[in-house]
C-alpha cells in the first residue's frame, strides 16, 4: 500500500488502513502492539507522576501536582461515599486509576489522526493505531475486570447461595424462577458489555469522524476540525467520568446486602 | 473483538496500575489529607484555647492588679495609723517619764527637808540642853536630865 499518497486519493483505504491495528501473532496469541504499547506508555507516566507525589506525600499545605491529585481524590471520595454507605478500600483507587487512564487514552484521540502513524510509518511501522480505547480489548479488559470484582464482591457479601438465590427470586419472586434467572442473567451480562461498548463507540465513532475530516480538501479541514476536536473534549472527559461512575456505581450495587 | 492475548494483557495493565495508584498514590494521599484535615482542626482547637486562655489571663491580671491596689492603700493606712500609735505612744512615756522624774525629785525634796528638820530639832534640843545645862549645870544630875530630854525631844 502507497502511504504517502494524498488521503483523498482512496478515502475507503485510507480509513481501513488506519483502523487496522499494529498486530503479532494469530488467534488467541494475537497483541495490538500498538495498543499495549499506548496503554502501557500512558499508565507508566501515571505512575512516575503518582510515585513521585507518593514519595513526597506531606500533610502540610500541599504544592503543585500533589494538589492537582489532592482534588482529584477528593473528588473521586465524594462520589465513592455517595454510592457506599460502608467505607471500602479498593473502589477508590479503581475509579481514580479509570478515571486518569481512560482520560489520557481518549485524549489521544486529540493529536492530528495522521500524525504518529506517519512518523511510525517514517520508521518502518505501517500499521499504527493511537487511541487505546479505540480497541475493544482495552474497554474490555477494563470492563471484564470490574466485572469479575463485582461477582467476588457479590459471593462475599450475599454468599455464594445468596447471590444465586438473588438471581431466582429478582424481579418477579421465586414463583418466576427460571424467568428470573433470564433477566437477571441478562441484566447482570448487559453491565459490562455496555460499559466497554460505551466507551469504545463513542472513542471509535469520534477518531472515525476525524478521519473523515481529513478525507476533506486541507483548506477545509481547520473548521470542522477544530470544532469536532472541541466537542470530542468534552466527549473524552465525559465518557471517563461515565466509566468512573458506572464502575462505583456496579461494585457499589454488588457489593449491598440482599434483600 | 476475539479474546486474544491483548485482552489479557490490558487486564493485567489496568490491575497493576490499580495496585499501583492505590499503594502508591491513593493511600499516602488520603493518610496525608485526613492526617492534615485532623491538624486543622487540631490548631483551631488550639487557637480557639488560647483565646481563652489569653481572656482568662486578662481577667486575672485585673483582678491581681486590684488586689495589689487595694493591699498598697492598706499597707499605707496601716503604716499611718502605726506611726501615729507610736507617736502617740513615745509622747505619753515622755509625760510619764517626766512626771517620775518629778515624783522622785519631790520625794527627794521632802526627804532632805525632813533630814534638815530631823537634824535642826536634834541641834535645837542639843543647844537648848546646852543652855539648860549651862544654867542649871551644878543642880542638876546630867544623866537625869538627859533622859528627860530625850523624851521630850521624842514627844
Amino acid at each position: 500500500m502507497d502511504n504517502n499518497a494524498p488521503a483523498t486519493d482512496n478515502p475507503v483505504d485510507y480509513i481501513q488502513h488506519h483502523l487496522q491495528p499494529l498486530a503479532v501473532g494469530d488467534g488467541f496469541w494475537r497483541i495490538n502492539i500498538d495498543t499495549m504499547f499506548f496503554s502501557i506508555l500512558l499508565a507508566g507516566i501515571v505512575m512516575i507522576i503518582a510515585y513521585r507525589v507518593g514519595k513526597r506525600v506531606s500533610d502540610g499545605a500541599p504544592t503543585g501536582m500533589q494538589n492537582v491529585l489532592e482534588s482529584l481524590i477528593d473528588f473521586v471520595n465524594g462520589l465513592v461515599k455517595e454510592a457506599f454507605p460502608k467505607p471500602n478500600k479498593i473502589v477508590g483507587p479503581i475509579g481514580l486509576t479509570i478515571f486518569v487512564w481512560v482520560l489520557l487514552m481518549n485524549a489521544m484521540d486529540l493529536i492530528p489522526v495522521d500524525l504518529l502513524p506517519k512518523l511510525a510509518d517514517m520508521m518502518g511501522i505501517h500499521y499504527l493505531k493511537v487511541v487505546p480505547t479505540t480497541d475493544p480489548h482495552t474497554t474490555f479488559a477494563m470492563s471484564l475486570s470490574i466485572f469479575l470484582l463485582c461477582i467476588y464482591y457479590n459471593v462475599k457479601i450475599k454468599g455464594f447461595g445468596g447471590y444465586m438465590k438473588s438471581f431466582m427470586v429478582h424481579p418477579f419472586g421465586i414463583y418466576l424462577a427460571p424467568v428470573n434467572f433470564i433477566l437477571t442473567l441478562v441484566e447482570e451480562l448487559a453491565k459490562p458489555l455496555s460499559l466497554a461498548l460505551r466507551l469504545f463507540g463513542n472513542m471509535f465513532t469520534g477518531e472515525l469522524v476525524f478521519l473523515l475530516i481529513a478525507l476533506l480538501p486541507w483548506y477545509i479541514i481547520p473548521i470542522p476540525g477544530s470544532l469536532w476536536a472541541i466537542f470530542h473534549i468534552l466527549v473524552i472527559t465525559l465518557q471517563a467520568f461515565i466509566f468512573m461512575v458506572l464502575t462505583i456505581m456496579y461494585i457499589s450495587m454488588a457489593s449491598e446486602e440482599s434483600h | 473483538m476475539n479474546v486474544t492475548a491483548t485482552l489479557f494483557g490490558q487486564m493485567i495493565t489496568f490491575i497493576v496500575f490499580v495496585w499501583f495508584i492505590k499503594a502508591y498514590l491513593w493511600e499516602p494521599l488520603t493518610q496525608a489529607m485526613d492526617s492534615r484535615t485532623k491538624k486543622i482542626s487540631e490548631g483551631l482547637a488550639a487557637a480557639e484555647q488560647g483565646q481563652k486562655k489569653i481572656e482568662q489571663a486578662t481577667i486575672e491580671f485585673s483582678t491581681r492588679i486590684d488586689q495589689a491596689k487595694t493591699q498598697a492603700s492598706s499597707i499605707i493606712t496601716d503604716a499611718e495609723s502605726k506611726s501615729k500609735s507610736i507617736v502617740e505612744e513615745a509622747r505619753l512615756a515622755a509625760r510619764e517619764e517626766a512626771q517620775k522624774i518629778a515624783k522622785t525629785s519631790s520625794q527627794q525634796l521632802e526627804q532632805e527637808i525632813n533630814a534638815a528638820r530631823e537634824k535642826l530639832k536634834s541641834e535645837v534640843a542639843a543647844m537648848s540642853l546646852l543652855c539648860a545645862e549651862k544654867i542649871i549645870s551644878k543642880e542638876i544630875d546630867k544623866k537625869m536630865h538627859d533622859k528627860i530630854i530625850d523624851e521630850v525631844v521624842n514627844k
